[in-house]
């Protein structure tokens, strides 16, 4: 057992690679070779993870990750547990489905990140997705529960069909954020634009997007400023075509 | 042994083992804080009249609570496991939920055993209250006329030490009563311990049951009462004229035994005759807090 599985891109993807096999609970039970062995899908064709990826370490459920993952998919898919840390920018499906765990990206995402599988109705239904950096489209899809936080901006339909669960944008959320969305929460420290069938309730300072924030802070070293702790939020109660039992809030001062 | 002159008694406290929570209430300032935790904690003195004993255990910090706000910590004490939770949810729903700007939290995460005590005041919200993941904590968020009260789903019970005790024998009420004081004083927010009786102090110490009134469960503790002094069979010397009792819960035993070891002299002041303390013999609690020893381990 050793204190982490460290897997550094040796050999870039030519076209999209699904690394769906790439979990830190998985990899706490597996060591190196077994590791290098799991199989992907590369362009289409199957390949193994050691095809691309010089392996580290393990068994461990602390996952390190270097190189640029922008073709890579699906890292994280079906996690539950561990801690993934990945530095650099990744492709779509991060954390596809995951039921718990943290997975932490210093660089940006592709989209649907903590969605749904395909044809599935339940996305992400625990666990942590950071961000330091901005999303693809549809990040939080269906999700049931957990929390995705994007230090940057996000893309079209942030959160749509949410079921529960909580995410936060601190740039830009994208057109069509909340959309669908029965309960959870998107908390906006930037601009959104808000979806016609949600309305507005109330300014005040919600209690757990302080706790919210300090913890991503605090636990997670994720730079928030003082202004939105302890800022005042404006609630918009939604999508009312739906459940309406969910909300956007929106940051709009101390 | 004596301590600055006073008599310590060869004697010592008879505890009882009891279930404690630690609740954390924040708000927007100290003061309000405060004045939930002083609703939570009244008439809270001891179960024998009250079902459950808690104090205010100290003041926090805005970097020592989870939500980085100003707080306190309550410490809540009951004789058994069932009427904790029962106890929390009829007080924290009265007291806590009702005050403007708190919040809730759990002080014991580590605890093993929980108590659904926010899952159980959730039900105010009629439907409308919504439960948060953060940090592996499930919390709940209860609509109100203010906005929203949250509080943690759970909340830690350990087992801990109630009915830690010393007696302060006096000369006269006025040298008992400060004695208390500085004991008080230099109990006041020790880690784990609170004091249940009002500013920290006893009058009316009591015996288990009644040599009179079947139905009373305790009365008072004549053999230390000064003005019976002559019809019953006292236990003071001459020259006591006013006894005071600190009473101590703590969340374990060496907690009580640091507070008492910390109070003890402080109370030893002039006209102080004698400390001492109240027990059954050892047959009814386990803990037994040798007032000697527990001075002599503080290097006295």
């Amino acid at each position: 057992m050793s204190d982490a599985v460290t897997l550094s891109l040796a050999e870039p993807p030519t076209h999209t690679l699904i690394a769906d096999c790439i979990a830190a609970d998985r990899f706490g039970e597996l060591d190196a070779k077994a590791i290098a062995h799991l199989p992907v899908v590369h362009g289409g064709r199957p390949a193994t993870l050691g095809e691309f990826f010089k392996v580290r370490g393990g068994p461990s459920s602390v996952v390190r990750m270097e190189g640029d993952l922008a073709r890579v998919a699906a890292i994280g898919a079906g996690m539950a547990g561990g801690e993934l840390t990945i530095d650099g920018s990744v492709g779509r499906d991060l954390g596809l489905a995951m039921s718990g765990g943290r997975i932490d990206v210093r660089g940006d995402a592709g989209d649907n990140v903590g969605g749904a599988r395909p044809g599935a109705a339940r996305g992400m239904t625990g666990g942590e997705i950071i961000v330091r950096g901005s999303v693809g489209d549809e990040a939080g899809a269906r999700m049931r529960r957990g929390t995705i936080a994007v230090t940057g901006d996000g893309g079209r339909g942030t959160g749509v069909g949410m079921i529960a669960g909580t995410v936060v944008v601190f740039g830009t959320a994208g057109p069509g954020a909340g959309r669908f969305l029965k309960r959870g929460s998107i908390v906006a420290l930037g601009p959104i634009d808000r979806p016609a069938t949600f309305r507005y309730a109330c300014t005040y300072r919600p209690p757990h997007v302080g706790l919210l924030l300090r913890y991503l802070r605090d636990r997670a070293g994720v730079p928030v400023a003082d202004r939105y702790v302890a800022g005042k939020y404006e609630r918009h109660s939604g999508d009312l075509a739906e459940l309406g039992k969910g909300e956007i809030l929106r940051w709009v001062g101390e | 042994m004596r301590v600055n002159g006073v008599t310590i008694a060869d004697t010592f406290a008879e505890a009882f083992t009891m279930r404690v929570a630690r609740i954390v209430i924040t708000g927007r300032t100290a003061k309000w804080a405060w004045e939930a935790g002083l609703k939570l904690t009244g008439f809270a003195t001891s179960v024998i009249g009250c079902k459950c004993e808690a104090g205010i255990e100290r003041e926090l910090t805005p970097a020592e609570t989870p939500d980085g706000r100003p707080g306190i910590s309550v410490l809540f004490f009951t004789m058994d496991k069932e009427s904790l939770p029962q106890q929390l949810i009829v007080r924290l729903g009265q007291t806590v939920l009702t005050c403007p700007t708190t919040a809730c939290f759990d002080g014991l995460p580590l605890a093993p055993d929980r108590l659904a005590v926010g899952k159980a005041l959730r039900v105010f919200g009629d439907g409308f209250q919504a439960s948060k993941v953060i940090g592996g904590k499930r919390y709940w968020r209860l609509p109100v006329m203010e906005g929203e009260f949250l509080i943690e789903e759970t909340f830690g019970m350990l087992k801990g030490v109630g009915g830690g005790n010393f007696l302060i024998l006096a000369e006269d009420a006025d040298a008992a009563l400060a004695a208390a004081e500085a004991a008080v004083n230099a109990m006041t927010s020790l880690p784990g311990v609170i004091l249940p009786f009002p500013g920290g102090v006893v009058r009316s110490g009591s015996k288990v049951g009644s040599k009179r009134y079947k139905n009373m469960v305790a009365t008072t503790n004549d053999p230390f009462d000064p003005t019976l002094r002559a019809i019953t069979q006292s236990q003071l010397a001459a020259g006591v004229n006013s006894v005071l009792e600190i009473v101590l819960d703590g969340t374990d035993a060496p907690s009580i035994a640091a507070a008492m070891r910390a109070g003890i002299p402080a109370a030893c002041r002039p006209g102080v005759n004698a400390i001492t303390a109240a027990n059954f013999g050892g047959k009814l609690g386990p803990h037994h807090f040798h007032l000697r020893k527990i001075m002599s381990e503080g290097g006295v």
